[in-house]
């Protein structure tokens, strides 16, 4: 927008204003009707739909699931598409890059699009990033409000090579307990917010980590680990064994689950199947 | 005072006219509120301008509605979520103030959204109002954090285990990521300060940033003024009359006289170049 074309705005402002009415009470009024309507239906909803409260912190069940409130669910929805690290689609994607371009791009608006036309019929460009932009949120959100609820107690994953009272088979008893399944996908069970680890005992996982682990489990012993070892790192600590991980910490569990735990992710696609 | 005359003023009503006028003396607060509410805008206003004073309305709401809530809960992970079922089953209304929040959280969004969504199709967030759009962006980022701290409040399951995997995103930012993370959470990890961090993060600095905002954004709104509906009637009037000026004027100009205005393929095309 060049001087001449702020000058005419300014003009046809100030005609505007000259011809309108005062903002007291037509604006007034207006806004008053809208917000009485507003409060309405928040109050409407407050009864309708009434408040919950869910099972507390650390209680007994493993249904939690770290699903954010429904305004958040299109950077959740993000976070699933780029949950499988790697150098071409990092998870850093969808935590930081995506979201800091959009909310720069956001704040300069008014420096990107500076054409004088108001019209929106006239800028087809804004026009159509609007829709594209908005489309995409309301599909990110759609699908972060459709997609699949936590799994209850009681689930079963059908295994085949866990023998009865064996160390994977408690294993498998704490991943279900623990609530895993929230996040987690085995075998087309549980949740896609974290990777799927049907087969992650093939995908060799390797990490150096000289600091000490939360809970000193026997045999897990580093700088480097590998194998059973690296899934007892992961658990308690999963940026030390992954830099970046979004995983909560589950230093709360004992040495012997922890390394029951391990065994039977370290199994997951080649003996348990 | 009136045009009227209907005999000596009261006592009272000297009283009144001259507590007015020692506070007018001092602050010129009549005049200011005079020029706030007299002031014109546009004659054709639209429905859809009504979207950022709703949103307004409702923080105003929020505010209300989370000093009541303040009086009941208690921000530490020992006695949070029973003062949470306190406030949802014991204390009377309490389900109906909670509830209003709760929901009020998520009309404050949509009315957010909406009202950017208003400002983006009428082109109002061009000149001269770049920094009204940019006080406008902020306040919908600080809404969205005041939703994200809201959230861990309620220390139930899934407010926890949401705010936790929130946090380690949060810290898996590139060089400053972990250490905002620290800041949020009071430490490297989750820890039994997190939640009165929270908490006041919630009710003192976002509110704090939200109202200064809202201030300057209001200041700036009627400063500038309410934007025009851009297809407004008035408007359009004016642009036809523009353009028929200039068709007139390039009349006079042109060297072979009528035969301009015929080569000329649509009336647009003049606003289309003083567009650039």
């Amino acid at each position: 927008m060049n001087r001449a074309d702020q000058e005419a705005y300014k003009r046809d402002y100030a005609q505007a204003k000259k011809e309108g009415k005062p903002f007291y009470p037509y604006a007034i009024y207006k806004d008053h009707v809208v917000a009485v309507l507003v409060f309405a239906g928040i109050i409407g909803m407050a009864i309708w739909q009434r408040v919950a409260v869910g099972p507390p912190v650390y209680s007994a069940t493993s249904t939690f699931e770290p699903r954010p409130e429904w305004y958040f669910f299109f950077l959740f929805q993000l976070l699933k598409i780029f949950k499988n690290q790697n150098a071409l689609v990092p998870v850093i994607m969808a935590t930081f890059i995506i979201p800091n371009v959009l909310m720069v791009l956001l704040l300069a608006t008014p420096f990107i699009d500076r054409r004088a036309e108001r019209r929106i019929s006239k800028r087809p460009f804004a026009l159509s990033v609007g829709i594209v932009v908005f489309i995409f949120m309301a599909w990110l959100t759609y699908q972060g409000e459709t997609g699949a609820a936590p799994i209850s107690g009681g689930t079963t994953i059908p295994f085949t090579g866990i023998t009865p009272g064996s160390a994977a088979a408690a294993g498998e008893t704490v991943y279900l307990t623990e609530g895993c399944t929230s996040c987690h996908m085995v075998k087309g069970v549980g949740g896609q917010v974290g990777p799927n680890l049907t087969t992650i005992g093939t995908a060799g996982k390797s990490a150096t980590y000289s600091g000490k682990l939360p809970v000193p489990v026997p045999g897990a012993t580093g700088p480097t680990y590998s194998g059973a070892n690296w899934f007892v790192l992961h658990t308690e600590c999963p940026t030390c064994a992954k830099p970046g991980s979004a995983m909560p910490a589950f230093a709360s569990l004992s040495a012997t689950d922890l390394q029951n735990l391990a065994t039977f992710l370290n199994g997951l696609g080649t003996t348990y199947k | 005072m009136s045009t009227t005359d209907i005999g000596p003023k009261g006592s009272a009503t000297q009283a009144g006219e001259a507590v007015v006028n020692f506070v007018d003396d001092r602050t010129a607060a009549t005049t200011g509120i005079g020029w706030f509410l007299k002031r014109n805008i546009p004659g054709e206003t639209s429905w859809f301008q009504t979207l950022g004073f709703a949103a307004m309305a409702v923080f105003g709401l929020q505010a209300v509605t989370g000093i009541v809530l303040a009086m009941y809960y208690k921000p530490d992970p020992t006695t949070a979520y029973g003062s949470i079922r306190h406030i949802t089953d014991d204390v009377t209304w309490g389900w109906l103030v909670r509830g209003m929040h709760k929901w009020g959280a998520s009309a404050m969004i949509i009315l957010v959204f909406l009202h950017m969504a208003r400002v983006f199709i009428f082109g109002s967030y061009k000149y001269p109002r770049e920094l009204t759009w940019v006080t406008g962006a902020l306040l919908l980022i600080m809404v969205m954090f005041m939703g994200l701290t809201g959230y861990l409040l309620v220390w139930d399951q899934k407010a926890y285990w949401a705010t936790v995997v929130a946090m380690n995103i949060t810290a898996s930012a590139p060089i400053i990521g972990p250490y905002i993370a620290d800041v949020l959470r009071g430490g490297t990890t989750f820890n039994s300060d997190s939640l009165s961090r929270f908490y006041a993060i919630h009710m003192l600095v976002i509110p704090g940033g939200i109202a200064t905002f809202i201030g300057l954004h209001l200041f700036l709104v009627s400063k500038l003024g309410i934007s025009e509906p851009p297809w407004s009637k008035r408007s359009t009037r004016a642009r036809r009359a523009e353009e028929a000026a200039a068709r007139a004027a390039a009349r006079q100009r042109g060297p072979r006289g009528r035969h301009e205005v015929t080569v000329d393929p649509e009336p647009q095309t003049l606003t289309a170049e003083a567009g650039q």
